[in-house]
């Protein structure tokens, strides 16, 4: 019948935009929701909104797995493999940190392959001062734009408190 | 991973659909991306999952001294078939779960050595 050959058509396409959209989103870019308020101001900057920030995820980054200070960066929880986070890196391997552990001064070098990354907003973030440096094959992409809301359509800029990293390269 | 793998020549098949699901468990030999070096990844035999007690050889190749860890959450222990020349959760301790990629199950090369790989190697988990 005509309509089931259409139906059948519609099947097709859908299945073949799904498998292309798939490889898109897992090899070269997504767009994620972020959620939470540990990377204010950069990424959902009023509590309140009802709606979440969306960003650009590049997955260009992962062939080479190099990154620089002050990237920001989607990793998979070393806690919790199902979840992922979205912080900033702000020292890379062989760098020395300065942190603040148990109301003391420390400092700390990232050990190789690992990377440093903390939340911008550091009153509410769960990121490297409590479980330490994260593996860099952690690294899921790379958070280039902000998408939504309109208003903040742009690029995501890279800052990093440089007065905390020492590199000696 | 003496004798599980040769030196080099040998291919095997390798399947990620355990992974995701968390289907995998001690004795399974596992692909892990590297944590000194993210463009690695490594060939060795999950021995612990999360809350899981390892008992492991410390230096086989000096002494015969045993320390006992237990895997933190979201992580695991992995360690070469070949104690005495393997870079594993033993230097670089236990790793988060996330940086395994796949499960090995079945050897096609060479021919003579074709089929599943047995569970050996494995010490018992103390849960």
């Amino acid at each position: 019948m005509a309509t089931q050959s259409l139906l059948w058509n519609s099947v097709k396409k859908f299945l073949a935009c799904g498998l292309i959209g798939l490889t898109i989103s897992d090899r070269y870019a997504s767009i994620v929701p972020v959620r939470g308020a540990s990377m204010s101001p950069t990424f959902n900057p009023q509590a309140r909104n009802f709606t979440d920030d969306y960003v650009l995820v590049e997955k260009f980054c992962l062939k080479k797995y190099e990154f620089s200070h002050g990237d920001v960066v989607v990793f998979c929880s070393p806690s919790n493999h199902k979840e992922k986070h979205i912080k900033r890196i702000i020292a890379l391997p062989g760098d020395w940190i300065g942190t603040s552990h148990n109301s003391h001064d420390d400092v700390l070098k990232v050990p190789k392959g690992h990377c440093w990354v903390e939340g911008d907003n550091s009153a509410s973030s769960m990121d490297s001062r409590s479980f330490g440096p994260i593996p860099l094959g952690l690294v899921k992409g790379r958070v280039t734009h902000v998408v939504w809301p309109p208003q903040r359509i742009g690029l995501v800029e890279r800052v990093f408190p440089q007065e905390r990293v020492s590199s000696f390269k | 991973m003496i004798p599980t793998f040769n030196l080099t020549g040998d291919m095997f098949l390798a399947e990620r659909l355990s992974i995701k699901f968390g289907k995998v468990g001690p004795g399974d030999i596992v692909l892990l991306r590297s944590p000194e070096s993210p463009r690695k990844v490594m060939v060795k035999r999950l021995l612990g999952l999360e809350s899981h007690s390892v008992t492991y050889v410390v230096d086989p190749m000096n002494s015969d001294r045993c320390d006992t860890i237990v895997v933190p959450k979201g992580h695991v222990w992995v360690e070469g078939d070949n104690i005495y020349n393997s870079r594993d959760s033993r230097q670089f301790g236990p790793v988060p779960y996330s940086l395994l990629e796949g499960r090995v199950f079945c050897k096609i090369w060479p021919p003579k050595e074709f089929g599943s790989l047995m569970k050996s190697g494995m010490k018992d988990p103390d849960l």
